[in-house]
């Protein structure tokens, strides 16, 4: 698929403009998906460790789209909040499911699970199925974490 | 109840096997480049559309064309917008040709920065010498050729500086770079010497993190995003045309905003 694409380079398309051509829009300058999930057997920590994970404020996170690593991009949810549980594992609690944003429900997911991607986030290490069998967020046994306090999550390229 | 539109008698069992060497014959890029063969045999007379190659060359001519309509049209003093600190993307996002798990970083105590070409003090840089160097912050919109952009801010040397320091031939036509992560790139002159155009060594405020070039990458305003290589390791300035990693893979060179 890039193959093709760098063949067809899109500035061609826009100086097509000029010659009245058109050519092919410009796609993706990453060959290979990012956001990939860990390999089986690695820990979440582990697998964050090799991605880079960067300083974030918790209240950076409030809000963010959260996507699915796949070329699609498909929205899983947002981000809802984020808290500590009683083994002090820090979890993203965001939307999930519903339809349009109806009927969604609210998980809570490891923060070494998911990456950042700019400004939007990406469940890397559960597949939409693997979420749907989460359990409903109960903020009982969990701990708000405050927004200025600094996390780290790590990174992943562009899925498109 | 049997559907109206079903026929009543089925196609031949054996129309695939009588068919399956004009189906092999069907390729979906033999479309696409029959497609743009359509519109290029209005503008190209002459240009075989049989062959792809053909095509490939005339639209890459356009493409160069593009680029020198975009190197006339450049104001080498106009500056690109700029924003205010508390819209920076903390941290910033990643983008290479390989996942951010293949990322290799570079040791600054060790890095060195090698010179060559039309320079006239060819003396390899270490980090500490550039971090004496007087240094620009500008906050800009890094925009990417896929369609994405944020808004950055980036602490380092001015291109122009530098260049001036080490005497290079400021009427070269090239200034290219090298990378630790074998991404080649290369920028006009004129580029090179805008008020905008960096040596960048931090981010936000702080040292650039190893995923995003550390120690030194390039940042400009005025050229896409791909335009901007991380972790380099080596600046020649030239006036052998340089290409650059995706420009050698048909991607424009002028590559302006």
């Amino acid at each position: 698929m890039v193959r093709g694409y760098l063949r067809w380079p899109r500035r061609a398309a826009v100086t097509a403009c000029l010659a009245l051509l058109l050519g092919p829009g410009a796609q993706a300058q990453s060959p290979t998906p990012g956001g990939m999930p860990p390999p089986p057997g690695m820990s979440l920590e582990r697998s964050n460790a090799m991605r880079f994970p960067q300083p974030v404020e918790v209240g950076q996170l409030i809000g963010r789209t959260v996507l699915q690593p796949v070329e699609s991009q498909n929205v899983l949810g947002h981000v809802h909040s984020v808290v500590r549980d009683d083994k002090g594992q820090v979890l993203v609690v965001m939307s999930f499911g519903g339809i349009l944003g109806f009927g969604s429900r609210l998980i809570a997911v490891p923060v070494d699970a998911m990456v950042l991607l700019g400004d939007v986030m990406e469940v890397a290490a559960y597949t939409p199925p693997q979420l749907s069998h989460f359990a409903t967020f109960d903020p009982a046994g969990t701990t708000p974490v405050p927004p200025e306090t600094v996390v780290r999550v790590g990174l992943a390229k562009p899925s498109h | 109840m049997r559907s109206p539109h079903r026929p009543k008698d089925f196609a031949h069992t054996d129309a695939l096997e009588v068919h399956r060497p004009l189906i092999r014959s069907l390729e979906r890029r033999g479309l696409i480049r029959g497609g743009l063969s359509l519109g290029a045999l209005t503008l190209l007379t002459g240009c075989d559309v049989k062959r792809p190659e053909a095509v490939e060359t005339a639209l890459l001519a356009i493409s160069r064309l593009n680029d020198d309509v975009q190197a006339l049209l450049f104001d080498p003093t106009h500056l690109a917008p700029t924003y205010p600190v508390s819209m920076i993307l903390r941290p910033p996002k990643f983008n290479a040709y390989y996942d951010v798990m293949d990322v290799k970083p570079v040791n600054g105590a060790s890095w060195k920065l090698e010179l060559s070409g039309l320079i006239a003090d060819k003396r390899p840089w270490t980090l500490s010498d550039l971090t004496a160097m007087p240094q620009r912050s500008m906050v800009i919109r890094h925009i990417c050729v896929e369609g994405w952009d944020y808004i950055g801010g980036w602490t380092g040397v001015p291109l122009r500086d530098f260049l001036e320091r080490v005497g290079a031939d400021l009427r070269a036509k090239y200034v290219a770079f090298k990378t630790a992560d074998d991404y080649p790139s290369s920028i006009d002159m004129a580029t090179a010497l805008h008020p905008q155009t960096l040596l960048a060594l931090q981010y936000g405020g702080d040292p650039l993190a190893d995923p995003f070039g550390f120690p030194m990458r390039l940042r400009m305003s005025t050229k896409l995003g791909y335009k901007n290589p991380k972790w380099v390791t080596a600046i020649e300035v030239t006036n052998t045309y340089p290409g650059g990693y995706w420009e050698n893979l048909g991607f424009p060179w002028f590559a302006g905003i």
